[in-house]
């Protein structure tokens, strides 16, 4: 094909690509994986820093370090560097690592728009920077303002920033829409021959239905924000009342995104605990066709419960019972899912080294955080809770363990295979218990503050909620500061440690523990053979 | 299973393309132009 293109000097097979060239035009998959990894990280540095200012405000009652502007600034940017900017690389991340290496595929099926889709992040993170720091600068403009749900009318009515903020989520949304073509297509093409769907390790799985989520939501998100553009400076009035409008409709449209994304963000860290529970239990999987099940179950239903979010905008009693009773059912698929790591365990040969201590943790905590959400569920008395910190502990209780612990245990599990070394068990555990303890001191007592009345996104309350303030933000520095020991324990990994083998836990099973630790820079050019026990 | 393998790039080009074109489906019936639609045809069954 063309001789003239760069890519092409960097020979598929000969030699293997050295210096900066590796990194930019790489089609490797590991490469790209270490890549979204290493950005998720340093997002995660970002949006933690925002949320410790905000909690820092919140310990004492009045306006101490903050203006209210710069505030709200911070609890829409930690929201977003979070979301798009965090965990959603990572775990694309671990999807690029693990999935040719699990279903015996020499590569993505698109090596260069895999290429692309990492490269458009990095852009996409600078405007996202962009549209909180705009402000800063003279001629600026107002500062976002909106949350990360940018509900109009306020959201028409911000400064440039919001322009800026929109096509941060234009750029990020057509990176993750390619990102997962890739692997939709890479999980239904590339499996070795013999790998039937349904032996397809849990994890592939979980990111096909994520993948598919993904095409079909984010989409919508992307008209509804180029909807609010076209509101802000073409003159049109999708969302503006006086013209015809009506500001509601971008609450559905968000919505329709915002629900499925709680998914998207879920599932893949529910893949890795299918991995690291059966690995440390020594046992298989428990129930590995009803998981498959119940997560096309809860992808499917959680396309139609959005409107749990709007309870409040008056809709009609058949349509608020719709999507509550609709709510409350997705707990069942979820809570099957639960079972059947419950049931893995069950008279398992246990161990727990800090992948298994995570996978625990996030067991009894993400279920906390489900039993909220189905209080949450329950019109009437969302009516109460809607906009409160109820709301906050909630979703901190599902996405933190969900998601976050999630992607920790598989970054802990997985590491030893991507660097060839074994992390510290030591430094580990001791992250560990400080990150869980942190994490439950943060967000447990904003259950009381939300059930006592305290608004959510507020910079500053009554002299009522102090105590459970306090608590909450001295567990805040405790748990945004530990992460500084993750980042310890990942780059003296990095840099050495005792040689890990290459089925780095004795009761691993899999493809990838087929390859040495670190795999060599192409792994299956020949598929390998599916033998029984190697699926699932 | 050679990635090179002209046939496979093939197939897998074609499925990036049809859920390429899915994904623009659902981004551009994400605009509203529908809701005039049934109004019309709401009124026409009248
Ligand atoms: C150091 C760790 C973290 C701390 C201390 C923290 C704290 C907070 C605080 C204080 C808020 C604002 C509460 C309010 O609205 O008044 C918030 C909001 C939020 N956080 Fe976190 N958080 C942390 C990590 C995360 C992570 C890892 C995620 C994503 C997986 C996340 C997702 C969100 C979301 C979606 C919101 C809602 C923002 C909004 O609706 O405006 N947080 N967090
Ligand atoms: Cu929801």
């Amino acid at each position: 094909m063309s001789h003239t293109s760069t890519l092409h000097d960097v020979p598929h097979h000969h030699a293997n690509p050295t210096g900066w060239r590796r990194w930019l035009f790489s089609t490797n998959h590991k490469d790209i994986g270490t890549l979204y990894l290493l950005f998720a990280l340093a997002m995660l540095f970002m949006g933690g820093a925002s949320a410790m200012l905000i909690r820092a405000e919140l310990f004492q009652p009045g306006i101490q370090l903050l203006d209210p502007d710069l505030y709200n600034n911070l609890v829409t940017n930690h929201a977003l560097l979070m979301i798009f900017g965090s965990v959603m690389p990572a775990a694309a991340g671990l999807a690029n690592w693990m999935i040719p290496l699990m279903i015996g595929a020499p590569d993505m099926a698109l090596p260069r728009m895999n290429n692309l889709s990492f490269w458009i992040l990095p852009a996409a993170g600078t405007m996202l920077i962009l549209s909180f720091v705009v402000p800063f600068f003279p001629g600026g403009g107002s500062q976002i303002n909106t949350g990360w749900t940018l509900y109009p009318p306020l959201s028409i009515q911000v400064g440039m920033s919001m322009d800026f903020l929109i096509f941060a989520i234009h750029l990020l949304g057509i990176s993750s829409v390619l990102a997962s073509i890739n692997i939709i297509v890479t999980l239904l093409n590339m499996r070795a021959p013999g790998m039937t769907l349904m032996k397809m390790p849990i994890f592939c799985w979980t990111w096909l239905v994520t993948a598919f989520l993904l095409i079909l939501v984010v989409p919508v998100l992307a008209g509804g924000v180029t909807m609010l553009l076209f509101d802000r400076h073409f003159g049109t009035s999708f969302f503006d009342a006086a013209g015809g409008g009506d500001p509601v409709l971008f609450q559905h449209l968000f919505w329709f995104f915002g629900h499925p994304e709680v998914y998207v963000l879920l599932l893949p860290s529910i893949g890795v605990l299918s991995h690291v529970i059966p690995t440390f239990a020594r046992k298989p999987l428990f129930g590995y066709k009803s998981m498959v099940g119940a997560m096309i179950a809860v992808g499917t239903i959680g396309m139609v419960v959005w409107a749990h979010h709007q309870y409040t905008i008056g809709m009609s009693l058949g349509a608020v019972s719709y999507f509550m009773i609709g709510t409350i059912i997705i707990s069942i698929p979820v809570g099957l899912m639960i079972f059947n790591f419950i049931a893995t365990m069950w008279r398992g040969a246990m161990s727990f080294e800090t992948p298994m201590l995570f996978a625990v943790a996030i067991i009894l905590m993400f279920t906390f955080g489900g039993l909220s959400g189905v209080m949450l569920a329950v019109v009437p008395a969302d009516m109460q809770y809607h906009d409160s910190m109820f709301v906050v502990a909630h979703f901190h209780y599902v996405l933190m363990p969900g998601a976050v612990f999630g992607l920790f245990a598989g970054v802990f599990y997985w590491l030893p295979k991507w660097t060839g070394h074994m992390y510290d068990e030591r430094l580990g555990k001791i992250f560990f218990w400080i990150n869980v303890t942190g994490f439950n001191l943060t967000f447990f007592p904003q259950h009381f503050l939300g059930l006592a009345g305290m608004p959510r996104r507020i910079i500053d309350y009554n002299v009522m909620f102090t105590e459970f303030n306090v608590i909450s933000s001295i567990g805040a520095m405790i748990f945004g500061f530990s992460h500084l020991l993750l980042l310890y324990i990942v780059i003296k990994t990095i840099r050495g440690g005792e040689p890990a083998p290459s089925r780095v836990w004795e009761g691993a099973r899999g493809l990838e523990w087929e390859v040495a630790s670190p795999p060599p820079f192409h792994t299956w050019e020949t598929p390998p053979p599916i033998r029984q026990e190697q699926s699932a | 299973m050679n990635p090179h393998d002209p046939q496979l790039r093939r197939k897998n080009i074609r499925l990036a393309l049809i859920l390429s074109g899915f994904a623009l489906l659902v981004l551009i019936t994400s605009f509203p132009f529908w809701q005039n639609i049934f109004q019309i045809l709401g009124e026409a069954a009248k």
